[in-house]
């Protein structure tokens, strides 16, 4: 086998080629490790959003602060899944991976990075179905202001990101923080107006309730995709895309001052 | 080759810091195979892990002027829920094979041996089959040298004649920094020999006498 001498790779090279071969082992792995796995992806999600409804259909109210339940729904429970699946699977990202740490090209961060641009494809792909669905079904689901919805998807990846950087980090290294804040994300889901529109909550606890950066991004979601949908005046998803920047840069400081450590547990 | 300069390293332990490596320098050529000895706890797997570039020093630098391997041993740098096969490649994804897959898995399926076990889990791999597919991975991408951690100890002789002969082939092309516990091995690969004691290393033109220093040529 005697190649010619090769060039040496250019560190931008190295880096797309870690960032590839891990995104397709982590994809591999997070729909075949367990038998189903990629159904249940899917019934997650549907799961949640059947309960909400049936609820709502039971005592009967098809419209919810002016737009359709159902859409309402689906928009919040998968707004809020993508940030809350991006977290959760950021706590043993970089413990996953650790064996693979001997290859001086592979970082603890690239696994975090790597799960969270899976996590965002596995989130675009359960709205194009869940969408698909309800057109069949004969709602309209096309959105008034598709900009915004973009921008509202950005913001709470982002988040995610942040999120989930600064997780891996404690989640290796404070094992114990990590678990209680693993428990956290279920009291995340109801502060986040996944069930409910902020509008109906009475005004003590409403203003308390906004400093979740997650409820302005899954609000804000809401409002640009149909435009009767009532949200109070405080929802900014400059305020979202302000908090998740600010956890990006301290997620990926973290990952900097505790690279050595990361590596050797 | 691998220029080490004025390498420090150390670890914290419950009774202070514990120095390793003091003011290391040393260079190790790409036209000799190298063994790296010394007693256990003398720093070799540090060592080996610094300039592989996987640690980091406290102080001091490791220059890599040329293709290095990762360190190979003890089935290190291979997911352990992943087949076989499924770490070829991803390894060939890693460092830039993509285009040749193909070969590079023919290559190491038939250098590890391992026959339908290359598609089952390497968690389900005995020792000896870890350390053959650890070092098929490494033959089937040409580096310039090879870090080598005790992982020439597992396998059966077979196997041992077949990794000793695939490293004398390569002589003149590439060259490898051997660590091992194994006389008769060292003796075998290597033309010279460091000897890593109290922080510091000591270059020897030969092994013998590298090995007679340690006390190791019974």
């Amino acid at each position: 086998m005697a190649a010619a001498p090769r060039r040496l790779r250019t560190p931008l090279e190295v880096t797309l080629a870690v960032w590839r071969a891990l995104f397709l082992r982590e994809a591999v792995a997070r729909v075949s490790k367990e038998r189903l796995a990629w159904l249940w992806l899917l019934l997650e999600p549907i799961g949640h959003i059947a309960i909400l409804v049936v609820i709502r259909v039971v005592i009967r109210q098809r419209v919810i602060a002016g737009a359709d339940a159902v859409l309402f729904y689906v928009l919040g429970v998968l707004a809020f899944f993508m940030p809350r699946n991006m977290i959760l699977r950021s706590f043993d990202a970089v413990a996953q991976s650790s064996q693979l740490y001997a290859h001086r090209q592979i970082k603890p961060v690239d696994a975090v990075l790597v799960r969270a641009a899976i996590e965002g494809l596995v989130s675009a792909l359960l709205f194009a179905i869940m969408l698909g669905g309800l057109a069949l079904l004969g709602t309209d689901v096309a959105p008034d202001d598709p900009m915004r919805v973009l921008a509202a998807l950005g913001a709470l990846w982002l988040a995610g990101l942040g999120l989930g950087l600064i997780n891996s980090v404690i989640g290796e290294l404070l094992p114990d923080v990590g678990r209680m804040l693993r428990v956290l994300l279920t009291p995340l889901y109801i502060l986040s107006g996944v069930m409910y529109p902020t509008v109906i909550v009475p005004h003590p606890l409403r203003d308390w309730l906004l400093y979740n950066p997650l409820l302005h991004a899954v609000e804000a979601l809401r409002a640009a995709w149909m435009r009767g949908y009532r949200v109070p005046a405080e929802i900014s998803l400059s305020y979202t895309m302000a908090f998740a920047i600010v956890a990006v840069f301290l997620g990926l400081a973290l990952q900097v001052r505790f690279r050595t450590r990361l590596i050797a547990q | 080759m691998i220029v080490v300069e004025n390498l420090h390293k150390r670890y914290s332990t419950p009774h202070g810091p514990r120095w390793v490596l003091r003011d290391l320098s040393i260079t190790f050529p790409r036209d000799r195979n190298v063994a790296l000895l010394g007693r256990n706890g003398a720093g070799k797997s540090t060592l080996m892990r610094l300039m592989a570039g996987t640690d980091t020093a406290d102080r001091g630098r490791v220059e890599r002027r040329c293709r290095v391997s990762w360190p190979i041993g003890h089935a290190r740098g291979v997911q352990r829920t992943m087949t076989g096969r499924q770490n070829a490649r991803f390894i060939c994804r890693l460092y830039g094979f993509e285009a040749e897959v193909k070969e590079r898995l023919e290559f190491i399926n038939g250098f590890a041996e391992l026959g339908d076990a290359f598609d089952q889990a390497v968690e389900t791999y005995s020792a000896g089959m870890r350390a053959r597919l650890s070092f098929a991975l490494t033959f089937a991408f040409d580096f310039d040298m090879y870090l080598i951690d005790e992982g020439m100890a597992v396998g059966d002789a077979a196997f041992r004649r077949k990794a000793s002969r695939a490293f004398k082939e390569r002589a003149g092309r590439s060259a490898m920094v051997l660590v091992s516990h194994s006389a008769s091995l060292v003796r075998d690969l290597c033309q010279a020999a460091v000897v890593l004691d109290d922080g510091k290393a000591r270059w020897f033109d030969s092994v013998d006498e590298a090995l007679r220093v340690l006390g190791m040529d019974e």
